[in-house]
């Protein structure tokens, strides 16, 4: 019998049981493909952590501690790559003469590389200009001495006689920042910048260079080890962390005081530490609630044939059928829909887990999400299955109905209270939701903020319900239904008294769209702001920078005639010393610069981007400098700012600016202290008025201009041209780049199937239940015009109102995600983007579905007629 | 003469795939008759009725109604039906459902709620106009599909087992009530019974000294001949 059962359920009620089991199957997919999702990320999150970092571990000799003693230490706790010895010595300037004038630096650094360094640590040092070997003089340097290759530079020993070097090839230190950490300061103290004048010197050299000072001034030199490692981390990135901090403690246990390691993988772990722990909560805030939306839809789904179900079960009861056989037969119906579903829903995980998250779905995820769809399919069908009821009591599918106990307990008005309470008190913690302090093994996420985002969605989804309730009152549907003409009475009436049904299936339609217009809207925000920080890094889509000597910024007329060029300002790149810091100044063309480039508010202090370069427009003086200048300094709005910038005499000289206010961020600026003013008058100032960079506007393939650019400026030593897309490869975290691309993919396409769902499968389930009653219309003599009147009034209470009241509840949730989630983003967004391609994609799918329930219930009214009017 | 032949079938069959539910029948119906279509469960009554009131398209065979036009205009405003199981539309007041064929046809709706309001208290239903199906009796229902049948003042009505789920007594009510307002509108009447009792009451139904009753037998998909020539 129970055969017979199922092979009838399948043939008579397919819609009910293919409905359903699409349902079990949607949620199984998510929830298994979430899992390759934080299965994958944390791995790529590791791989990113440990292949970005230039040295593992630089380990400080102590004073006269044995340099083969620490190797062999650091050998006997982990297997190595390369363990090569990098001598440090202090200088206190370089010197350099040429053109009639001369050019003294500050103190600096002189490092003494072994042969092979660059080959073992290759992210270290980047070559500009000539050789990668010999003596090498960092950028910056080079354009302080006005050196090239060739050049002789004067090294100023400390307590020794000064020694000449010839330059041979200048190069670019992408991992000063470590490569000069104070290894083994204690923790919490505020990192040291990077020293602004170095050379680098073949081992030998340096070694006859400052082994006398070694001797003379122990203090002024120091030795390091830098190391590679070679063994295998796991794939977690706190695990990871964890396990490198445990071997560079062994290793200075190991060397027992004569070394200290500075631990650059720990380092960069520590930060993916902290991205894995965003991703998990970007799946809380993200990928949750489309789980537990399909599970809804699920139930609902369930729930909109539950009526045919219980009247099933109430005849086989009639007919004398034992409960044990009505149990079996409900138990047989789930596992039938759950079988189906988890079988479904788990070969979707697998199709979609590599193209979508570059990951495979684990068994223990698999095996999580096929238990998870058994029991949301006992819990959809089975229980409404073996209720007890008489016939009558089945067949009741519409009632005067009492008001929900959730709208007398007001339940929709106090979850949104709860929303703005979790909300504000994310707010007065500044929206820090991951706390990985640096040194702590444990990092920590302030799960409670999900309350916000969560409680907004579900008291906004309840609130909408209440709403369409009052809306679907007789006298209001009356009045918006008066065009349809004298048929409006009874549709009116019919819609009204079926409120209850059409809310429900209302709300789940807006559910489904405010989880696709929230994830759809936070991501769109998330990739403009990933688009934001390139242009930040970048300056515009095509970068072409070069050095005061050798301008690039003087070459934009040639560079703007590049074809797909839609325009181009050229940007002055400097260097003036505050007080007695050196720092980055940028001159710009305060009218034509945002044409280029990207200048979020947030750049700014108290002021909006337009603001700010109106103050700049409005006098030729104004500076605007960074906070940690203004602290330092106590600069208040309109002080007088003295810098000392180098004039065409190659000299610095003191030109006045006033302090117009406060730079948190620029394009193509470095992240600590720097300074903005107009171009025209460092030009003026200076007598130089050579622009170092010109930023350029692309339309179309930036790549394939920036290979131009590359062309018409290679005879400029030292240029380089970089694209927007290689930039955003770079400087992406290992979040923005890997995971959230592939969480937004799997996201926004289950939206669609979710959506489409909603409405399509809900209003079909729901006409399909009514079936007989379009069908005695039918025979009643309505014509096809009329039945569309109650059929398109139905889906638009449906999929019209629940879309339009889930669009709004969408952007008010990706308004609180983004809000809450500003650790992910840098800078953070100053107003939400909507991504109208996939909203007009969802509406298109959601409107596809609609019409399809729709046009399918109106054939079936006029089919089977003799059938369904004989049926019970 | 052929005015008053409301309805005509000539050698109509149904057939759905191998299932044959009517075979070969021919019959006609004229302005004011009362027929009984007799016959067991699955001999093929409301599959003829369903012909004849323009509900399906007979797989062979023509039906044709000579004197009330082409199919499309047939319902709800000159054939009506009653249905033998519970059709009354759910969501609906009793006096909504009622109206519901004369809201159809683009009546103005006080007039047709007015309509409907009178019909259902000649037929002693005026207290229970505003209740959902779900609150009536089954008599009360059936009584409800009757005035809803009756409202747009049909040529021809066609009734399939309209007393199938009720009691003797409530038959034997529903019964007297159809034919008094048939009578009263002029419409002719043909129902579909297993009931040889109800075959027996249409039967004997006159108008005057006007013989208008006829039993027509049915039996596994045919219809006995000599019987609709009687």
């Amino acid at each position: 019998m129970t055969r017979s059962w199922l092979l009838g359920l399948l043939r008579q009620r397919p819609l009910r049981i293919w409905g359903t089991a699409l349902g079990v199957a949607l949620t199984v997919a998510f929830l298994a493909s979430l899992g390759a999702f934080i299965t994958a990320g944390a791995g790529s999150m590791t791989r990113r952590a440990t292949a970005s970092v230039a040295v593992d571990w630089q380990v400080l000799l102590a004073q006269g501690a044995s340099p083969a003693s620490a190797e062999q230490a650091i050998r006997a706790a982990t297997p190595v790559t390369a363990v090569l010895p990098v001598g440090y010595a202090d200088v206190s300037s370089f010197r350099s003469a040429g053109g009639g004038t001369v050019q003294t630096t500050g103190a600096g650094k002189v490092l003494g590389l072994p042969d092979g360094y660059l080959k073992a640590f290759p992210a270290e040092l980047r070559a500009l200009v000539g050789s990668t070997s010999g003596a090498l003089l960092s950028q910056q340097t080079a354009a302080n001495l006005h050196a090239r290759v060739g050049d002789q530079i004067t090294v100023a020993r400390i307590g020794l006689p000064p020694a000449q070097v010839r330059v041979d090839g200048i190069v670019d230190l992408p991992a000063a920042d470590s490569l000069f950490q104070a290894v083994g300061a204690p923790k919490g103290i505020a990192p040291q910048a990077p020293p602004d004048n170095v050379l680098l010197l073949p081992r030998a050299q340096w070694q006859a260079l400052f082994g006398p000072q070694q001797a003379t001034r122990p203090d002024t030199v120091r030795e390091q080890l830098h190391v590679k490692l070679a063994a295998a981390l796991p794939g977690d990135p706190s695990a990871a962390y964890l396990s490198v901090t445990h071997l560079a403690n062994n290793v200075e246990v190991r060397a027992a005081g004569s070394a200290a390691v500075g631990d650059n993988l720990a380092a960069s772990l520590n930060g993916a530490r902290e991205d894995a722990l965003y991703a998990r909560t970007l799946f809380l805030f993200l990928g949750l609630p489309g789980v537990l939306l399909a599970a809804a839809l699920t139930v609902s789904v369930a729930a909109a044939s539950g009526g045919q179900r219980r009247q099933e079960m109430a005849l086989l009861r009639l007919r004398g059928a034992l409960p044990l056989t009505l149990a079996r037969l409900a138990v047989a119906e789930s596992m039938l829909v759950g079988g189906l579903g988890v079988l479904f829903g788990c070969g979707l995980a697998v199709l979609v887990a590599r193209p979508l998250l570059g990951g495979e779905v684990t068994t223990v995820w698999l095996l999580g999400a096929a238990l998870a769809g058994l029991l949301l399919a006992a819990t959809a069908t089975l229980l409404p299955g073996l209720q007890d009821g008489t016939v009558t009591d089945a067949r009741r599918t519409v009632g005067r109905g009492t008001t929900p106990l959730w709208q007398r307990l007001y339940l929709d008005l106090l979850l949104l209270l709860i929303a703005g309470l979790s909300y504000w008190r994310s707010a007065a913690s500044g929206y820090q939701l991951v706390l990985a302090p640096e040194g702590v093994a444990q990092a920590s996420v302030q799960y409670e903020a999900f309350l916000a985002p969560l409680a907004l969605w579900l008291g906004s989804g309840l609130l909408a319900m209440r709403l369409l309730g009052l809306l679907l009152r007789p006298r209001p549907l009356g009045r918006a239904l008066r065009p349809v003409g004298p048929l409006s009475l009874v549709v009116a009436a019919a819609l009204s008294r079926q409120r209850g049904l059409l809310a429900q299936g209302a709300l789940l339609v807006a559910l489904s769209v405010a989880f696709a217009v929230s994830t759809a809207v936070f991501n769109a925000t998330y990739n403009d702001q990933a688009r934001t920080d390139a242009y930040l890094t970048n300056g515009s889509d095509v970068n072409v920078s070069g050095s005061t000597a050798m301008p690039a910024g003087d070459r934009l007329p040639v560079l703007l005639k590049v074809p797909g060029v839609t325009g181009g300002q050229a940007l002055m790149h400097r260097f003036a010393y505050v007080g007695g810091d050196l720092q980055d100044v940028f001159g710009v063309n305060a009218g034509g610069i945002a044409g280029v480039t990207r200048l979020s508010n947030s750049y700014f202090s108290n002021l909006t981007a337009q603001q700010a370069l109106s103050k700049l427009q409005a006098r030729p003086d104004a500076l605007f400098v960074s906070q940690e200048t203004v602290n330092d300094y106590q600069l208040r709005l309109g002080d007088p700012v003295r810098l000392r910038l180098q004039w065409a005499d190659h000299q610095y000289h003191v030109v006045p600016f006033t302090f117009v206010g406060v730079v948190r961020e620029f394009p193509t600026a470095p992240k600590d202290s720097f300074l903005i003013a107009n171009a025209e008058y460092l030009a003026v100032q200076t007598g130089i008025p050579a622009r170092e960079v010109a930023l350029l506007q692309v339309g179309g393939q930036a790549a394939g201009v920036a290979a131009r650019a590359r062309a018409l400026t290679s005879d400029l030593a030292g240029v380089q041209v970089t694209d927007l897309a290689a930039v955003r490869v770079r400087v992406a975290s290992s979040l923005t780049a890997v995971n959230v691309a592939g969480l937004s993919r799997l996201e926004l396409g289950f939206a669609v199937l979710l959506l489409t769902t909603a409405t399509g499968l809900v209003l079909a389930l729901g006409l399909a239940e009514r079936r007989k009653q379009f069908t005695v219309l039918a025979a009643l003599g309505a014509t096809g015009k009329q039945l569309g009147t109650f059929l398109n009034a139905e889906a638009l209470i449906v999929a019209g109102l629940g879309g339009l009241l889930g669009a709004w509840i969408g952007v008010a949730v990706s308004w609180a995600l983004v809000r809450i989630l500003q650790g992910v983003f840098d800078p953070p967004p100053d107003l939400l983007v909507l991504p109208w391609v996939y909203l007009g994609v969802l509406l298109l799918a959601a409107l596809a579905s609609t019409l399809l329930a729709v046009s399918t219930a109106r054939r079936a009214s006029g089919r089977q007629m003799s059938e369904v009017l004989r049926s019970a | 003469m052929s005015n008053s032949v409301l309805v005509r079938a000539v050698e109509v069959a149904q057939h759905y795939g191998k299932v044959v539910a009517l075979e070969q029948a021919s019959c006609q119906v004229s302005a004011g008759d009362r027929i009984a279509l007799l016959g067991s469960s699955g001999s093929g009554k409301s599959t003829l009725l369903h012909l004849l009131g323009g509900l399906n398209l007979p797989s062979s065979g023509t039906v044709d109604w000579p004197a009330l036009g082409p199919v499309q205009g047939l319902r709800p405003g000159k054939v009506a039906f009653v249905f033998q199981a519970q059709s009354l539309l759910a969501p609906l007041s009793a006096l909504e459902n009622a109206a519901l064929p004369l809201l159809l046809l683009g009546t103005e709706p006080q007039r047709a709620l007015a309509q409907a309001n009178a019909l259902l208290e000649r037929l002693g239903l005026g207290n229970v106009m505003q209740q959902l199906p779900e609150e009536l009796s089954g008599g009360q229902a059936q009584r409800v599909a009757v005035a809803r049948a009756l409202v747009t003042g049909p040529q021809l009505i066609l009734a399939d087992e309209p007393t199938g789920q009720l009691d003797s007594v409530n038959a034997r009510r529903l019964m007297d009530v159809l034919i008094a307002e048939c009578d009263r509108i002029g419409a002719a009447l043909v129902v579909a019974t297993h009931d040889p009792q109800v075959a027996t009451r249409l039967s004997e139904a006159r108008l005057g000294q006007t013989q208008l009753g006829q039993v027509w037998q049915m039996a596994r998909g045919v219809l006995v001949p000599d019987e609709v020539a009687a």
